[in-house]
């Protein structure tokens, strides 16, 4: 049993809480003379929304608050708030190192609300219900060499404990740079899905209800999952086609392929937009024209490509750009994308802009201007909903409200190189 | 001795060197004829051959006789290899040196049977050889 790797989450909770229990009561002592009886009514977690004042000023005033009312300091372990739309995780891959951090954060205060330990390249997800997290990660016995482990851990939601941990078999994880869909879960949340690309492409099958793996499926030269049904997922091809992939307990999958829906000269991005609710696959080229697909149906019906910039802008060198580039938004059929002014080859680099389009009509709603170097988005999935811009250069995640583009409040220190936004769909 | 018969010399060899060895890895069912990457104008011309291009075997189901020998030669700048997979033709698994452009890589199949094979990087690349 790996009891150390277990404890770790309880010791960070822990020692975070005393650090912040310790710097609150140093402050508090300053101020502990103009705390009021509304303050002392304040938790000793103290953060309140965001609405003007400082969390740390906030959690210093409520300690000072408990020094004045005589209240014991008693350090526990704390418990997150439990999840909601506007939770949102951010993945540090820290540039290839050995181990990361993911980031909780609840994105209407800005505030960390938790965090959990991942090896090389890990890749999460979040069920859509908030039940559950979890990831596919790497270890080595030895950091960075020695006998490799790769492993899916899933986490309560609350406490960040670990409720399992089940070992892949031969090592089969894609170790690259995080695409989010690379792993994915089935809409039940039962099953989560990892692509292995070498030796030969293959999709493996964890059941997260039994806490154990099931098996390798052989899949044809395609890239990424898109799950739609607890058996079904549809893959992208070098082909230029979607693979449809059923499969049961045992057997060979069943595999159909689709017509090819882009030609061999307009390159797919690896960060698409899949809404699993909504069956939307929203897959931008690096020109910023978007082919949608509706998977609703079980089957892949192609949407008409809409062009997210003007042929102006097009002109004028306006490209899509960064990591997470596009973000949909289901209940109002919103395409987010990000874009700048860029060689055609500078596809990987931070864009300081949002166009905001009509999925339906491909009309433009808006373009926001981020006022900083963003390499992905992703929104709160929510009626009004947030727009999240991360900066991996200055490792901080900024805060906008996505129907103004009005910047709200950020989050800076989320590791080393933080790249990964994940939301979960809860309406 | 011109310079495909020095080839020759240098491969037969490598062959014998590798037979040699091969005690230790009673399991192969091949033998590795050249352990590094060669100039393609070393492959003897009456050789059996499978040209990589195009990101592509051109060959990529292959029969041949118990003791022929086969050569992989990669006519693209993108640099290939031949790979296979544990159990394939050893316990282990054989992962051939990755050839440039013109060069060339021999494998002698000892024992009938069919065997898959991938290109490492590009695992997309695949081709299986017959042995009868």
């Amino acid at each position: 049993m790996a009891h150390p790797r277990y404890l770790l989450p309880v010791f960070r909770a822990s020692l975070l809480g005393l650090g912040m229990t310790c710097s609150s009561l140093a402050l508090g002592t300053a101020t502990a003379q103009e705390a009021t009886a509304d303050d002392a009514a304040l938790t000793s977690a103290g953060v309140t929304r965001n609405d003007g004042e400082s969390q740390g000023a906030a959690g210093a005033r409520t300690a000072a608050a408990d020094l004045a009312a005589g209240k014991d300091d008693e350090p526990h372990i704390l418990e997150a708030p439990a999840p909601d739309s506007r939770r949102v995780y951010v993945n540090d891959p820290a540039h290839f190192a050995a181990i990361t951090q993911q980031f909780v954060i609840d994105g209407d205060d800005g505030r960390v609300i938790g965090m959990t330990d991942g090896g090389f390249l890990p890749n999460p997800v979040v069920a859509d219900d908030g039940s559950i997290f979890a990831q596919a990660s790497t270890v080595f016995s030895r950091i960075a060499r020695g006998e490799r482990t790769d492993y899916v851990e899933v986490f309560d939601s609350k406490t960040f404990q670990p409720i399992a941990d089940i070992e892949l078999p031969n090592t089969p994880r894609f170790l690259v740079g995080t695409y989010p869909w690379m792993t994915s879960l089935t809409p039940d949340n039962k099953t989560l899905l990892f692509y292995q690309f070498s030796p030969a492409p293959a999709v493996g099958v964890v059941d997260l209800e039994g806490k154990k793996f099931g098996r390798m499926l052989d899949v044809p030269d395609c890239y990424h999952m898109f799950p739609t049904a607890a058996d079904t997922f549809f893959m992208h091809c070098r082909d230029g086609s979607l693979a449809k992939v059923k499969f049961a307990a045992e057997g060979e999958p069943e595999i159909t392929h689709t017509e090819v829906f882009h030609p061999e000269d307009e390159y797919l991005i690896n960060h698409p937009a899949f809404s699993t609710k909504a069956g939307r696959l929203v897959w931008p080229t690096y020109t910023g024209k978007i082919y949608q697909v509706d998977l609703s149906s079980g089957d892949a019906k192609f949407m008409e490509p809409i062009e997210a910039l003007t042929e102006e802008e097009r002109s004028q060198d306006w490209r899509p750009g960064g990591w997470q580039q596009v973000a949909y938004h289901r209940g109002s059929d919103r395409i987010y994308l990000l874009v700048d002014q860029r060689d055609q080859w500078r596809h990987k680099t931070a864009s300081r802009f949002v166009v905001v389009v009509d999925a339906k009509t491909g009309e433009r709603v808006s373009k926001i201007e981020m006022g900083h170097e963003i390499d992905s988005i992703n929104v709160s999935q929510d009626e009004k909903p947030l727009l999240y811009g991360l900066s991996t250069g200055t490792s901080t995640l900024h805060i906008y409200d996505a129907e103004s583009g009005e910047e709200l409040r950020s989050v800076d220190q989320l590791g080393r190189g933080p790249q990964v936004i994940t939301t979960a769909d809860m309406g | 001795m011109n310079s495909a018969m020095k080839a020759r010399s240098i491969l037969a060899a490598l062959f014998l060197a590798t037979t040699a060895a091969g005690g230790a890895m009673a399991q192969d069912k091949v033998s590795v004829t050249t352990e590094a990457a060669v100039a393609a104008t070393e492959v003897p011309a009456d050789a059996v051959v499978v040209n990589i291009d195009k990101l592509k075997y051109e060959t990529p189901d292959l029969t041949v006789k118990v003791g022929d020998t086969v050569y992989w030669v990669n006519k693209e700048a993108m640099p290939h290899n031949v790979e296979f997979v544990k159990g394939v033709v050893n316990e282990g698994g054989l992962k051939g040196p990755m050839l440039k452009r013109d060069q060339a890589y021999a494998i002698t199949f000892n024992e009938a049977g069919t065997f898959d094979y991938h290109c490492t990087p590009h695992p997309f690349m695949r081709g299986k050889v017959t042995v009868e």
